[in-house]
């Protein structure tokens, strides 16, 4: 039994707790106590990153490392037989470079949060508790604790934001409450009908006699089990019911009574109800993506939360909505994950494009940098629809990716709005005369970002556009156009982020008269140092090093996609061979 | 006439809660007739030792006669047992609200009355749970709304009192009348009043479809008033706006979880989807209307009262949605929903209490500020509107998760699309829930302009607020607590 990623959890939650009993007016201490929970939880991620094995394959039912399982919640209920909820937490390829990201960035949002004066208690507890939730959400594999942490990463982001943020900050606390909550109840109701229909087969293995309890369970009798399941010879009082999300990746697990079994032939508005429970999944985590056309809380979100709140926002929670498709919804239902592949190709390419041009047409630099985040974004539902090796790997090699950079765009534009209170793009021209290292960043953080070779943006985009065009001979799920579309895509995010520069970085000195005087507009300070060179180095080593990361999710995302492809086929096979 | 005497000696023993309540019902009348002070400041406590001496007694059991009924018309049954610990517990944070409540601690006239009452509402409830003739359903109904009319009334002098009595009365009346008359419909087709029993579901088959549904909906009508399901909820919003706090909660609570009960034991006659599909429709008709109306009138309302009134509404509806999923088992998920709910609902509205009469919050917007000046305020106002949305990790979500299971797996069960409808409607109606409910946090956090006066909370007051808080936390991490003991509860008498 292996602690590491319980203590990368619940490392910010126990400081959370000591923040709890310190007095308010000891503002020194809590920030203290907040570093260096982060600090902690960012030296575990990177202890992990190390010692993650990446030669050992997780093709979704096993290859988990460090995993750590306990019985949480185990009842029966009516006719429901028992139900089982467990405390597992696990690291596959998938989620360890989310994992690195979060201890990474989390450090980051706290050196940035320093200057923090309103409420800092409240501040720092939220904080902490925004951390805790989110590396939860990356670690869970069982279905329920990957909903709690979800479902509670909603509060901590609601307060920051309402509480810390721009001039219309109640508004877009709101707004991102509501659309993230409608998101998770769509997968709530697919999460219901999971655990029902979904077993354990070597709980019900015990529950049946054929194991001691405590024993572990060998391949033969959990294959005997299955067999067993799927010719209905288990008495429904012996069935265990599983929040596991391993399980749910079985077709043999689930209950051949049960409506979203693959042979249950069930339809709903003429669509196999696995379908729609694909669509209701996909719809939950694309507005945390976010996908166009459910991505209008982000700007509004970006622009009212406080610098490092956007940091944490669009470099570690939009990432849980990818994650999610990759862990949860293609693995599940990969018969309705390759059979809708164009649809979410197409909402990955329609916002690339879509988010690109929203991008150009912004005045305000933070609205900006939102819409260039819903754009990139669109690759990682590009690559992850292509299916193929090269766009997987691109999908959460973007994540990562955008991650670095977004966190050091979000930055950039923090430290224009600390010295001029105001970021709108048509008051400043010609900073780079009277601030040339931040100039510097923000070049580096522009190029970054628009995919310039030399940077880890320009591996992920390349990943995905490879795996894109691959995906017709490969897989023969993407039309080849729809990559050729997304190609625009790159050009755009240039022309948005080199007009910006052109606008405000170059030509003479100039900001709007009525905004400060220009004295104050001094260069970085060292705090600013030490948030952006850090973050720069990481851009350029994971793209100058790209093995340093694909060393350790390559084989995972190769079993992943021979899994999800192979069950895909065969499973759509026999869906639509019920519906004849 | 000696058997019916030994009947009722032998059965008695099962009455012994209803008993106990009903002398200390008689002490504290008695008592009240002193005018000295000390013996009026004693009242309550008298009052809550009776209350707690019935929930010892039901905790631990032990005076269960078994499973045939007191006279044919009262069973003691695991069912009622543990509908009987939630009354209790209902009553005693009853009293411990009124004491925490300055205006009704001041009451002198009429002070041994409210608590008299309270136990006998009490008793009520008790046998409404225990009820299996339809007549004595009709009786502990009565004893129950009597007792609520008057509590309503406490504070005669207010108008706004005056008018949700009277309202109260005139619907409690007609939909009593309206209750009545589809029972006798029940007796004359069926020949008999025990509703539990096997004659009582064969007289149904035989009798004609039509009438059959006509009596169900009479019946059910008088249910529905009992837990303010739509379209019988319209005293709701008034009553919840004139009553004291405590009985308010009160409300909210008892009369629901006994009229939950009742509808429990009636609707198992209605379960084959076949024969009664009329009346399986209607049912999803009023779960629909009642989840509609509670959710979507919440949203326009402007004082807290009123929001949590129409709140009830749809928790109404979510119990009664749970009663649809018939053949999946769902008592237990019911029984564990209401507990959550007895303790979200007394804390939220002792949270109320503590707003009005020691901070003079009477709307939303007076809340403004309110949680940053008292922390353990607001945080205690979040944690149980969360439960009462229904978002994790606190019980409203467990409660609500429970249900909605026992609704799919109906759904799996019998195919029925309007399962699937309502589930998926009451899963997104959270949404909606979210809106209106964050409207206080909304005041108490992100709002400031409010000038209130920085008065203490007493510890009592935060001791209780923790109370009925730390059951919400718990029961979310280890529901299985609960649950096990409801499953062991329901299998030793049934």
């Amino acid at each position: 039994m292996d602690f590491i990623l319980s203590s990368l959890i619940f490392t910010p939650l126990l400081a959370a707790l000591v923040i709890l009993l310190l007095p308010v007016r000891l503002q020194k201490p809590i920030k203290a106590v907040t570093l260096l929970a982060a600090l902690v939880q960012m030296g575990l991620a990177i202890l992990l990153y190390f010692r993650f094995d990446g030669a050992t394959v997780a093709n979704g039912q096993t290859g988990y490392q460090f995993v750590q399982q306990l019985n949480w919640i185990g009842f029966s209920l009516g006719s429901l037989g028992r139900f089982q909820i467990d405390y597992f937490v696990g690291v596959d390829g998938v989620s360890i470079s989310l994992v690195l990201l979060t201890g990474l960035v989390g450090v980051i949002g706290v050196i940035s949060s320093w200057n923090i004066t309103k409420n800092v208690k409240g501040y720092f507890l939220l904080y902490l508790l925004l951390l805790t939730s989110v590396m939860g959400c990356f670690l869970a594999l069982d279905f329920f604790l990957f909903y709690l942490f979800f479902e509670f990463m909603l509060l901590p982001m609601y307060f920051l934001i309402g509480i810390w943020g721009g001039p219309k900050r109640e508004y877009a606390a709101i707004k991102f409450f509501i659309y993230t909550l409608v998101g998770s109840l769509f997968i709530l109701i697919v999460m219901i009908g999971l655990y029902t229909s979904v077993i354990d087969p070597a709980a019900t293995a015990v529950e049946m006699g054929l194991l001691e309890r405590g024993q572990t369970a060998s391949t033969e009798v959990l294959t005997q089990v299955q067999q067993m399941l799927q010719r209905n010879q288990i008495s429904n009082y012996n069935l265990v019911r599983t929040f596991s999300i391993p399980a749910m990746m079985e077709p043999a697990n689930f209950i051949p009574d049960s409506l979203l079994h693959v042979l249950s032939g069930s339809v709903l508005w003429n669509l196999p109800l696995r379908f729609i429970a694909f669509l209701l999944l996909f719809a939950g985590f694309a507005i945390k993506v976010p996908s166009v056309p459910v991505h209008t809380w982000l700007p509004d979100a970006h622009v009212e939360a406080p610098t490092p709140i956007s940091v944490l926002l669009a470099a570690i929670l939009l990432k849980v909505g990818g994650y999610g498709l990759i862990r949860i919804v293609y693995p599940i239902f990969p018969d309705a994950g390759t059979y809708f592949s164009i649809l979410v190709g197409g909402l990955g390419v329609l916002s690339i494009i879509y988010g690109a041009m929203n991008a150009l047409a912004m005045k305000d630099l933070k609205k900006l940098i939102a819409y260039s985040s819903v754009s990139h974004m669109g690759f990682v539902l590009l690559g992850l629809a292509s299916l193929t090796n090269e766009g997987v790997n691109g999908a959460i090699y973007m994540m990562f990716s955008h991650g670095i950079i977004s966190a050091m765009l979000f930055l950039v534009v923090g430290v224009i709005y600390d010295r001029a209170h105001d970021r709108m793009i048509h008051n400043f021209r010609g900073l780079a005369n009277a601030m040339p290292a931040y100039t510097a960043f923000v070049v580096i953080a522009f190029f970054a970002s628009l995919g310039m070779p030399g940077f880890s943006g320009f591996i992920s985009e390349l990943l995905v556009l490879v795996g894109g065009f691959g995906a017709p001979e490969a897989t023969g799920l993407l039309p080849r156009w729809l990559t050729v579309v997304a190609v625009f895509g790159l050009l755009l995010s240039a022309a948005y982020y080199l007009w910006a520069l052109q606008r405000m970085f170059f030509g003479k000195f100039w900001i709007f008269p009525e905004l400060r005087p220009n004295a104050l507009i001094t260069d970085l300070n060292t705090r600013e140092y030490l948030m952006l060179v850090p973050l720069a180095v990481l851009a350029l080593v994971f793209g100058i090093f790209p093995h340093l990361l694909l060393d350790k999710i390559g084989l995972t995302v190769n079993g992943y996609t021979e899994m999800v492809l192979l069950r895909g086929q065969e499973q759509l096979g026999l869906i639509l061979s019920t519906l004849k | 006439m000696s058997d019916k005497l030994d009947a009722i000696l032998a059965g008695a023993g099962s009455l012994l809660p209803e008993l106990v309540l009903a002398g200390f019902f008689l002490l504290v009348v008695t008592l009240d007739l002193f005018k000295a002070r000390s013996i009026k400041i004693l009242l309550p406590w008298l009052a809550l030792t009776g209350l707690f001496w019935v929930l010892v007694l039901q905790v631990l059991g032990g005076y269960t006669s078994g499973d045939t009924p007191f006279l044919d018309l009262l069973l003691s049954d695991g069912l009622a047992r543990y509908g009987g610990i939630l009354f209790s517990a209902a009553g005693i944070f009853t009293v411990l609200m009124a004491l925490q409540h300055p205006r009704l601690e001041k009451l002198q006239e009429g002070r041994g009355e409210f608590y008299a009452l309270v136990l006998i509402l009490v008793l009520g409830l008790n046998l409404m749970a225990k009820s299996v003739n339809l007549l004595m359903v009709f009786l502990a109904i009565e004893l129950v709304s009597i007792a609520s009319y008057i509590l309503t009334l406490t504070f005669k002098a207010e108008k706004r009192a005056v008018e949700a009595g009277l309202k109260y009365v005139l619907y409690g009346t007609f939909s009593a009348g309206v209750m009545l008359y589809g029972m006798s419909f029940f007796y004359g087709l069926t020949g008999t009043l025990a509703y539990t029993s096997e004659s009582f579901v064969m007289g149904l088959y035989r009798a004609d479809t039509l009438l059959v549904t006509v009596a169900a909906v009479l019946v059910l009508a008088g249910f529905f008033f009992k837990i303010s399901a739509a379209p019988f909820h319209f005293w709701t919003p008034d009553v919840y706006q004139g009553a004291p706090m405590p009985v308010v909660a009160l409300f909210s609570t008892g009369p629901k979880m006994a009229g939950i009960l009742v509808i429990l034991r009636f609707i198992n006659n209605f379960t084959d989807a076949d024969a009664f599909a009329d009346v399986q429709l209607l049912l999803g008709v009023a779960v629909l209307a009642t989840l509609a109306v509670g959710n979507f009138t919440a949203l326009w309302q402007r004082t807290p009262r009123r929001l949590l009134a129409y709140s009830s509404v749809s928790h109404a509806g979510f119990l009664l949605m749970a009663l649809l999923a018939f053949g999946t088992g769902y008592t237990s998920s019911v029984l564990f929903y209401l507990t959550v709910l007895l303790f979200m609902n007394f804390g939220i509205f002792l949270l109320l209490q503590v707003a009005e009469e020691k901070y003079g919050v009477y709307t939303l917007e007076g809340f403004s500020g309110l949680g940053r000046l008292q922390p353990y305020f607001g945080v205690m106002a979040l944690v149980y509107l969360l439960s009462l949305t229904g978002l994790p990790p606190l019980a409203g979500f467990m409660g609500k998760l429970l249900i909605f299971s026992n609704v799919w797996e109906a759904y799996t069960l019998s195919a029925n699309n309007m399962l699937l409808a309502l589930l998926i409607l009451g899963i997104l109606l959270t949404g909606v829930a979210l809106f209106y409910y964050i409207k206080i946090p909304y005041y108490l956090f992100f709002k400031g302009n409010q000038s209130h006066e920085n008065l203490v909370i007493s510890p009592s007051e935060k001791l209780l607020l923790a109370l009925f808080a730390l059951p919400l936390l718990v029961l979310f991490f280890k529901p299985d607590l609960l649950l096990g003991w409801i499953e062991q509860l329901l299998a030793q008498t049934l």
